[in-house]
């Protein structure tokens, strides 16, 4: 008896549990997108610093400028702003008229809880908050010694004493009238339009900073096409349509394949076209695939251990995928992967006299010569392709006609080993054989452990005993932030398609704890670095481009490992998806096929 | 009584003290400031250098000496200089001495990074997450109901079904059913939490749909991970009180019951358990405090949203403030959960008195 009644109450308890689909479906005439979401930390543009928070918050704010979609190589298009700006002759004011009926979402922020028209005085206000120094921005670069005052202003917030005084001008943001927006530089900048692009420069209203406080964070208010219906930390969140959004229309114009893959039917229709996004914060990449085909969310990405399952030899769908409808896209990524030597290490660093650099410089290029990149892209299912420098393909300054001088040849490493006082991996004045560090990332993590085996071997082929130190991510950083490490793996994703972003890393000023983690100094490389900051995108900067790059290369403060290709799969009813390096506010372009 | 569980109580202070610190110097000492990784990734040494100094990365961690005994150091400088570097002038007199020295402020000694996480906790004021910027208490307060769903069925269910079968071991001790239960229990141990997860979730919920694959939506989403984890713990709690049982169905009472023409079920339940209850309690209430923090594989592949996956995740990323409070409230729950557990002795065993 007890044991049925305790049956039954089991199944109760279910029971009353599946009330609740994880996916309640759409309601008619609806479209909506279901989604992984990754670990979203919150809402405030100008905190948003990783990948998968920067997603969410493009959904709901907005800048001046966006990404032309489907246009490749990558060009801006105007967003909030009515077109691109008028820059003077001397390249130092970028002057932007601002679209007319632009509206915040409704929100009890405002008096009457309706939002109101966006002016230009929003966008130096939130400019100021990316400044703000209490804010502890992590995009404050995006103006950071580049817009007139703006330095000093960010100087004078870091007093913890008093507020921050946001009536106080800042010279190089001007608002001559509620729609024109100046922006004033103490050097030119033509990396300017592209940071415009990124959430550190979209529009927030002050109202909202005020009435939210530090809960702001939690309260998202933009002029986005989305808004922000729920949001269970961890685990799930929703949007809807924003009903106040602008007319933004889909693009025109694209690459000359995208008209027959259907990307162009769309053509001039008003965005966006999903009405409801629901994203889960998925951890677990099992759990994910597993979501993914039984249709619970809509795209994944491919990891190493499923590749095989998913992608044949030909690097095509798996023909049992393929009868899925599932669709594949493969795209290169902006984005650089490397073996960093420590410039200030004693035995594979810059040198101290003019022999010693010499010696070490061909110790790092025989290195940089026995890492088998082939090798490398095997264990990455062919998912990597090789880097042949700081550039990465699809940008101006990368030459696919210039090899690397340091591809794979153990011959090669051999000799300039023994040019560099190690012949055979041993010391020729000790006789003791060669031994170095490798710091990883990743500690526990199996692939990095199975990575870290592989560069042991590759080293042990040219007689170099190497030890892997795994350390997890944020001991890693500091490691490198402090300089304790002797060679080290990193990598680099570009914030926007311009040279520049990358070849920071190897610009002096900027040695750890700044980005250049591997403290590589050179006063010729850091000359032309300053030139470059200043120069427009034209042919002679990406010619400089080049020489900053083949300068590296033949010092050799790193070894070149490759470039992600990315893998992602699409439910067969995801209609007008490209890939993008950039893709955070692309969500408006997509569309949900009836299925 | 009521003296001895005051005094217990004040246990709470030294030994979460002593917690903060250890965890304290893991990652302050030896994991060093994390300003550089909240700037962000283009960041100037300049801007790593005002994040240090607005979170206060910048004081000493332990004691701030120089804040505390500043106005001494010009005598003594002065002291130092006449005597051992024949500078010409006259020494520190006695009033130049007491003058320094009631200028001190002993108290600024206190105004370091590690008495400033104590003063903050001690209110309860847990701070901000560095990753999120969210309040750890309002996180902590989200994810500890859904980690409590999965951890105390689990749990309960869990020791319920460990304890009877242990009495059934210890029952049809040395024959082919104890045997059995042995022989699983040694296997379940045998195999990692993991591959009970994994195998779970691909037949139970992707194969069979029988339960959803993620989510926490309702007592069903939760019903597959705490299946999981029972199993998954079955094996050594089995193993465990089974020896508890068996220890105790040799001792003399055992027998003198069974000659009293006590039966089988009457020794086993009226006897037996109740005389291992005191081993069977210190590993009840002790696995309490960890009930909170939450299972932390079940969580992150059913997508339950609760302080394992927040802990991990603030591991993996060096959020220390939320680190910080985790591991403060662990080791209060800790103590209390001991207290609760002496007291639980007195009334298990009348023989206890506490003192």
């Amino acid at each position: 008896m007890s044991l049925t009644l305790a049956l039954a109450l089991a199944l109760a308890f279910l029971a009353a549990g599946c009330g609740q689909p994880l996916n309640p479906g759409a309601k008619p005439g609806e479209m909506v997108y279901y989604s992984e979401g990754g670990d979203i930390k919150g809402f405030d543009p100008v905190k948003a610093s990783d990948v998968d928070t920067a997603l969410q918050v493009c959904k709901i704010y907005e800048g001046l400028l966006e990404y032309d979609y489907l246009y490749r190589p990558y060009r801006l298009v105007p967003n909030l702003a009515e077109s691109l700006p008028e820059v003077s002759a001397d390249g130092l004011t970028y002057t932007f008229r601002i679209k007319k009926g632009i509206y915040f979402q409704d929100d009890p922020c405002f008096p009457g809880g309706k939002g109101r028209e966006v002016t230009a005085e929003d966008f130096i206000y939130s400019f100021k908050r990316t400044m703000d120094a209490k804010n502890v921005s992590t995009g404050s670069w995006v103006f950071a010694g580049h817009v007139l005052g703006v330095d000093e202003w960010a100087k004078a917030s870091e007093d913890l004493a008093r507020p921050t005084d946001y009536a106080r001008p800042i010279p190089g943001f001007e608002a001559p009238d509620r729609y024109t927006l100046r922006i004033r530089l103490k050097a030119p900048y033509p990396q300017l339009l592209w940071t415009l692009t990124m959430q550190y420069s979209f529009a927030t209203p002050r109202e909202a900073v005020e009435y939210y406080k530090g809960d702001f964070i939690n309260h998202p208010v933009g002029t986005g096409p989305y808004r922000l219906k729920s949001w269970r930390r961890n685990y799930r969140m929703e949007f809807e349509r924003n009903p106040t959004y602008h007319d933004a229309r889909y693009p025109s114009v694209g690459e000359p394949r995208d008209r027959e893959k259907g990307l162009l039917d769309d053509a001039g229709k008003r965005l966006p076209f999903i009405d409801r996004i629901i994203l889960y914060e998925v951890r677990e990449y099992y759990t994910w695939w597993q979501m993914f085909l039984r249709g619970q969310i809509y795209s994944v990405g491919i990891s190493k251990d499923y590749f095989n399952k998913v992608i044949n030899q030909d690097l095509e769908l798996t023909p049992e995928m393929a009868r899925r409808g599932i669709k594949l896209y493969k795209e290169p990524q902006m984005d650089v992967f490397y073996i960093g030597f420590n410039w200030e290490d004693p035995v594979v660093g810059g040198g101290k006299t003019p022999d010693e650099a010499e010696r070490h410089r061909k110790l790092r290029q025989a290195i940089a010569c026995a890492i088998h990149q082939k090798q490398l892209s095997e264990f990455y299912n062919g998912r990597v392709i090789p880097a042949s420098g700081p550039i990465t393909p699809g940008i101006a300054g990368y030459n696919p006609n210039k090899p690397y001088p340091w591809r794979f040849d153990l011959d090669k490493a051999r000799r300039l080993l023994a040019e560099a006082g190690y012949p055979g991996g041993k010391d020729a004045r000790t006789g003791q054989r060669l031994r170095l560090a490798l710091d990883m990332g990743g500690a526990g993590d199996a692939e990095a452990r199975q990575m870290g085996q592989m560069f042991v071997e590759f080293l042990r082929a040219i007689g170099i005993d190497m030890s892997i130190n795994f350390s997890l991510q944020p001991e890693h950083w500091r490691k490198l932030e402090r300089k304790e490490t002797q060679m080290f793996t990193s990598g680099w994703v570009m914030d926007y398609p311009d040279a520049q972003n990358v070849l920071q890393l190897w610009y002096g000023p900027n040695e750890s704890p700044g980005v250049n983690h591997c403290n590589y100094r050179n006063p010729e490389f850091d000359k032309l670095y300053e030139r470059i900051l200043t120069m427009q995108d034209t042919p002679e900067r990406a010619q400089l481009y080049e020489q900053m790059a083949d300068m590296m290369i033949a010092d050799c403060p790193c070894a070149f490992l490759h470039h992600r290709l990315i893998y992602a799969l699409m439910q067969k009813f995801v209609a007008n998806f490209k890939p993008h390096d950039f893709p955070y506010a692309n969500m408006k372009f997509y569309k949900v096929l009836k299925h | 009584m009521t003296a001895y569980i005051i005094r217990r109580l004040f246990t709470v202070i030294p030994i979460t003290l002593g917690v903060l610190l250890l965890v304290f110097v893991i990652y302050r000492v030896i994991g060093g400031d994390p300003a550089a990784r909240l700037a962000g990734k283009n960041a100037t040494p300049q801007k790593i250098e005002q994040i240090r100094k607005q979170f206060g990365y910048d004081k000493p961690r332990f004691f701030n000496w120089g804040a505390a005994f500043a106005p001494l150091a010009t005598p003594a400088r002065q002291w130092w200089e006449v005597t051992f570097k024949d500078v010409i002038g006259d020494k520190p007199g006695w009033n130049d001495w007491k003058e320094a020295t009631l200028k001190c402020q002993p108290l600024a000694v206190f105004d370091s990074q590690f008495w400033h996480l104590v003063r903050r906790f001690a209110q309860l004021d847990f701070g901000r997450s560095l990753q999120s910027n969210q309040r750890i208490s309002t996180m902590i307060a989200e994810g500890v109901v859904p980690s409590l769903c999965v951890t105390t069925p689990i749990f309960v269910i869990e020791l319920s079904v460990a304890i009877a079968l242990a009495l059934l071991c210890a029952y049809y001790r040395n024959t082919w059913i104890d045997r059995t239960f042995v022989v699983i229990s040694i296997v379940a141990m045998s195999i990692s939490g993991l591959v009970y997860i994994m195998l779970g979730q691909y037949f139970f919920a992707f194969s069979l749909g029988w339960f959803p694959v993620w989510g926490f939506e309702g007592p069903a989403y939760v019903a597959l991970p705490v299946a999981i984890g029972v199993v998954a713990g079955l094996g050594g709690s089995l193993r465990f009180y089974r020896t508890i049982m068996l220890d105790e169905m040799y001792q003399d009472y055992v027998r003198t019951a069974f000659a009293k023409g006590c039966s089988q079920r009457e020794v086993l339940f009226k006897h037996v358990l109740k005389n291992a209850l005191i081993p069977i309690l210190t590993n009840v209430v002790v696995a309490i405090p960890f009930l909170y923090t939450g299972a932390l594989l079940l969580e992150s592949f059913f997508g339950i949203p609760g302080l394992g996956r927040m802990t991990v995740d603030a591991i993996y990323t060096g959020d220390e403030p939320v680190l910080f409070a985790m591991v403060f409230i662990g080791s209060v729950i800790f103590v209390i959960a001991n207290l609760i557990t002496d007291l639980c002795y007195t009334w298990a065993d009348p023989r206890i008195r506490l003192q």
